[in-house]
């Protein structure tokens, strides 16, 4: 997991000297909110579908407002693991510890009230509601029966200033817009849900590489700017690797290696034999 | 030109009765893609309550009034007592269930009411109203029974649209997993939807059951023209199914009053002949957005 980075090419190293110092910033920016961020840590965690064991005994820990990476082949167990810590799945065992409370059981609607938001792949909208309505549905978890006007009109401002792109479509049917429209607007609506920790599934899935790109900075931005601890699940290895503070390989429903972002991708065995890059 | 008025309006007001029967099977088939065959037999039972508090009160707007509540109770306690077992098992045992409801209350209705016809008030005169010395074919009940099931779907409509209780069903009924992931708590929301459509069933029972008298079976051949609109208007679309039921109605007064003396006896036909070329050209209902796809 230690091999040299002897035979990289300059640029990388390049890239990944400036990702190491913008993580250093990161750690002293995120002392200030570090109320609103909070530790995913993930123990033992077993789950599966009928006679098939998807995850067996996954171990993760993601401290407070990082970024980690989920990655491993097709059937490894990445979309099961976020099903099963964002509740659609029932764990058959182990820990979801959420700043060190045990949530592993319980259903979708609690979790994401004690703020575990999943993002599904596959640009989930729901394509028969408006842009705003979409919108409107991440503010179900809100805690107390009628949220106030000015509470609602300030969530939805915030997430238009973010995604301009959203805003000019606001009164559209989400079943109008583009991949990557879309994959803004389930981002968004997750995070009008006001969530702690944001569990992301290939949100690059069949997206232009420019629109991936915007993305991946999105991504990077949630976790620096707002300090929203992030579990990224990618397809694509190469560009997760580049903007996660950790990350976890699958294979088979375990965990095969767990380092550092830059480890890994320095790890030329590992990545040939798991990431294919 | 009369004659045409005269099965028009009286369409109209028919067709009210199968839109409000296809909007309760719509509000159910939009959350959980079940078909509930117990929807005219529990719009027959909370009519047998209505005329039990009638006949005790003499009111007939208190029975009016209780009989809508029942609905929404039976409906709300029928999906927490038998449906919600069958959600997440296979589609044919919660469709079996809705059959096995049905014959349980018509039962237990002939067991406690027996058999036989039982007559049903109205709210206002039956008497055919008249645009000067022309009889326009309905009455002012019939205009009542519009109006009922025209305001009911309008608040409903503007439920679903501009509130967020609406909202939330809209997004449970279109994408379950995303409302769950959302906080939506969707078992809760499908039993308000089986609760309002025991409601309109209740209205629609009510309202239709002075022309065919109280009886066990009473609601059966209503239900049949009830699906029929909901089908037509395309089992998704609570708009669809009110235009179903109206476009079905008109149809139906149309047989009944040209085809001569026959033509009443044709209804059930011309439904049938009505359905069964909607299945052939748009089986998604003639309302449908999407074209349909051959495979």
């Amino acid at each position: 997991m230690s091999s040299p980075a002897a035979n990289q090419g300059d640029a990388e190293q390049e890239g990944r000297e400036q990702e190491g110092r913008e993580q250093e910033g990161r750690e002293q920016e995120g002392a200030g909110r570090k109320s609103a961020a909070a530790s995913l840590v993930v123990e033992d965690l077993v789950a599966g579908y009928g006679g098939v064991l998807a995850l067996d005994k996954v171990t993760i820990t993601a401290e407070a407002g990082t970024i980690t990476a989920v990655l491993g082949a097709n059937g490894a167990g990445k979309t099961t693991l976020l099903r099963a810590v964002s509740g659609m799945v029932r764990p058959r065992g182990g820990r979801v510890l959420l700043d060190g409370t045990n949530r592993a059981g319980r259903g979708p609607e609690d979790l994401v009230r004690a703020g575990i938001a999943h993002v599904p792949e596959g640009q989930g909208v729901i394509a028969e509601l408006t842009v705003e309505e979409n919108l409107r549905i991440g503010m179900m978890s809100w805690p107390g029966l009628a949220p106030r006007r000015a509470d609602r009109a300030a969530a939805l401002a915030e997430q238009y200033e973010r995604f301009a792109v959203l805003a000019d479509r606001r009164r559209k049917l989400a079943g109008t817009l583009s991949g990557g429209e879309r994959q803004m607007l389930v981002i968004a609506r997750a995070l009008v849900s006001r969530p702690r920790v944001l569990l992301l599934d290939e949100p690059s899935l069949g997206l232009a590489p420019r629109i991936m790109t915007q993305v991946m900075d999105m991504v990077v931005r949630l976790s620096r700017e707002n300090g929203i601890t992030i579990v990224l699940v990618e397809q694509n290895a190469r560009a997760a690797l580049a903007i996660a503070d950790r990350g976890v390989v699958l294979n088979l429903g375990r965990v095969v290696a767990s380092a550092e972002a830059q480890t890994l991708a320095s790890d030329v065995a590992l990545r040939h034999h798991y990431l294919g890059f | 030109m009369v004659e045409f008025l005269q099965f028009t309006l009286s369409g109209i007001s028919f067709g009210m009765v199968y839109a409000a029967i296809a909007l309760s099977l719509v509000l159910i088939w939009r959350g959980t893609r079940l078909l509930n065959f117990a929807q005219g037999g529990m719009a027959m039972f909370t009519t047998y309550v209505a005329y039990e508090v009638i006949r005790q009160t003499g009111s007939y707007w208190a029975g009016f009034v209780v009989a809508l509540a029942a609905g929404l109770v039976l409906g709300a306690v029928a999906q927490l007592t038998v449906i919600r077992p069958t959600l997440g098992k296979p589609e044919l045992n919660a469709v079996i269930i809705t059959i096995g409801l049905l014959i349980l209350l018509e039962g237990l209705a002939g067991i406690i009411y027996g058999g036989q016809f039982r007559s049903f008030p109205t709210a206002f005169s039956i008497i055919g109203l008249k645009a000067g010395s022309t009889p326009l074919g309905v009455s002012r009940f019939d205009v009542f029974v519009a109006l009922a099931v025209l305001v009911t779907t309008l608040l409903l409509a503007v439920g679903f649209r501009y509130t967020t209780a609406g909202l939330r069903m809209r997004a449970a009924a279109f994408n379950a997993n995303v409302a769950r992931l959302s906080g939506i708590r969707v078992a809760r929301v499908i039993t308000v939807g089986w609760a309002l459509a025991g409601l309109i069933g209740a209205l629609a029972g009510v309202l239709v059951t002075p022309s065919t008298f109280l009886y066990p079976n009473s609601m059966d051949s209503i239900f049949v023209l009830g699906f029929t609109a909901a089908v037509i208007g395309g089992l998704d679309s609570p708009a669809g199914a009110v235009i179903g039921g109206l476009l079905l109605g008109v149809a139906l007064s149309y047989a009944g009053g040209y085809l001569g003396s026959q033509g009443s006896n044709l209804t059930a036909l011309v439904a049938l002949g009505i359905l069964v070329v909607v299945l052939m050209f748009r089986p998604d209902g003639i309302f449908s957005g999407a074209r349909v796809r051959r495979v």
